[in-house]
């Protein structure tokens, strides 16, 4: 087991397989984000804070479209499986301590939101001698950098003065998406010979 | 490695050295990580000492609370980590926000510690201070942890040490960058922003205390020292020559030899802090000459004191 992906070919490029189950399992986190914000995103903006849904539900579409092209695919018969149970995480679960039905959707979608773009770090894998030049690799980079600004937006809503008063069910609910976000991004990676520190 | 719990987060600390020895706790700045004070390690076990370090929560290989990282907390790690040290003296030492939390440990539990080195410190945002921070936190939200690092580096470390390393920057940056997420360090500067002045505490501050500050500090200079030392009864300032901010990455043999030769001091009685002003040696083992009679300290020309 190793910490990065690897060992690269001699051209510098990650395994197909690696390349597949790290880009299959990110297809699936940024897509459901994608759909979720595509539900939240109104016809017609009426306030100025829902521009940034709109920014949301394009930077994760253009995520999804950009692994689709830069990933080098191989067919792998557990992937159907592990899809599945990735499929089931990303829906939403209540969450103890806020009644309001809207607010509570609004804190669904900003946590598992702030997991994904805060806790999967994918450009942080690559080993310091992949080949800068590969799509694959360039695509890792440009979603962990993509990612913390995107994150931007779950962090001042879920610090913001609207959720003040659910603080703590707030600061639980994240606690517990981070922790199911990195189990499922873990046992991926455990899957293709890569050892993450456990942190949940 | 070994860990303590806080809540439901682990701190993981490093600890070494005989038990019965006095102990030095060394305290990381933003962006660092344990493993930084490894020549500190070697040199304070060689002298005789025991020697804990630890990961900030938010940092390195502790916990990183999702959301809210608060400066309470680190005090409480940090008081977890004396707690493990046994009866011995302790001196606590620490370094830019590190050492804003050793200045704050030492106004709470002052009486389980020995001796305090604050070292690239302050008690308070100056306006400079509050903006280079609400900018690095800018860089960081823009241009992620790597970016961050971009605007650290040559900020807090001296031509000379950045020169041989200009081709390798990136492998300098990478353990940083790797061991550090944008939401963890974001949470921490964060901190910052219900930050009360430690200024007016400061005085409850009665154990030894070596105020150390680079001369070229950009980041934390001299008046913000100054503070220190005027407030610490029983407090000298030593400046650091040809020094920056970061100047425990850059001159670990001189800033280690200060240390022990500090906590010899103290055990021996010898210590008398007097408010004084020091220049450092520009080697380690060499003497400390105390800053000219009659010139400004606060002057980076030599300009005399004027008598208030």
């Amino acid at each position: 087991m190793s910490g990065f992906l690897g060992p690269l070919d001699p051209g510098g490029r990650v395994p197909p397989r690696q390349q597949t189950l790290v880009a299959a399992f990110l297809i699936s986190a940024h897509g459901a984000l994608a759909r979720q914000f595509a539900f939240t995103l109104p016809l017609k903006l009426d306030a100025a804070w829902q521009t940034e849904l709109n920014a949301q539900f394009y930077r994760e579409t253009e995520i999804v479209s950009l692994l689709m092209r830069a990933t080098s695919w191989v067919p792998d018969i557990a992937l159907a499986q592990m899809v599945a149970s990735w499929e089931t995480a990303w829906l939403p679960t209540p969450i103890e301590g806020i009644a309001d039905r809207p607010l509570a959707q609004a804190v669904h979608l900003a946590t598992l939101a702030h997991a994904v773009h805060a806790g999967i770090r994918p450009a942080a894998l690559l080993p310091v001698d992949s080949n800068a030049q590969d799509p694959f690799v360039m695509a890792l980079r440009r979603i962990e950098f993509e990612s913390g600004r995107l994150l931007q937006a779950q962090i001042l809503f879920l610090k913001g003065a609207e959720l003040a008063p659910y603080r703590d069910a707030v600061s639980a609910t994240l606690e517990k998406r981070h922790t199911g976000v990195r189990k499922l991004w873990r046992e991926t990676l455990e899957s293709i010979g890569i050892d993450l520190p456990r942190s949940e | 490695m070994p860990f303590l719990s806080h809540g439901s987060y682990r701190i993981r600390y490093e600890l070494d050295g005989p038990a019965d020895a006095p102990a030095f706790v060394l305290v990381n700045g933003l962006t660092q990580y344990s493993e930084l004070w490894a020549a500190y390690r070697e040199a304070l076990l060689a002298r005789g000492f025991r020697v804990a370090t630890f990961d900030l929560l938010g940092q390195g290989a502790s916990d990183k609370p999702t959301l809210f990282i608060s400066q309470d907390d680190q005090v409480t790690a940090l008081h977890l980590l004396i707690g493990e040290l046994g009866d011995g003296p302790i001196f606590l030492s620490g370094i830019s926000f590190g050492g804003l939390i050793a200045l704050r440990y030492a106004i709470e539990h002052g009486e389980h510690i020995a001796g305090l080195v604050p070292m690239s410190c302050f008690a308070e945002l100056s306006p400079q201070l509050l903006l280079i921070g609400n900018a690095l936190r800018t860089g960081l939200i823009l241009g992620g942890t790597g970016y961050l690092q971009d605007l650290l580096l040559p900020m807090n470390l001296s031509d000379q040490w950045l020169k041989p390393l200009l081709d390798k920057l990136d492998s300098v940056k990478r353990q940083g960058w790797l061991v550090n997420d944008v939401y963890a360090l974001q949470n921490l500067m964060e901190s910052f922003l219900d930050f009360q002045p430690l200024t007016p505490r400061l005085s409850a501050i009665s154990v030894p205390t070596m105020i150390l500050n680079g001369e070229f500090d950009f980041l934390t200079p001299r008046h913000l020292h100054e503070t220190l030392r005027v407030e610490i009864p029983n407090s000298a300032l030593v400046i650091i020559p040809k020094a920056y901010h970061a100047f425990t990455l850059e001159k670990g043999a001189l800033t280690a030899d200060l240390l022990a030769r500090f906590a010899d001091d103290v055990l021996a009685g010898r210590w008398q802090g007097n408010q004084a002003v020091w220049v450092a040696p520009d080697e380690p083992g060499g003497e400390l000459a105390p800053f000219p009679a009659g010139y400004d300290h606060l002057r980076a020309i030599p300009v005399r004191r004027t008598q208030p």
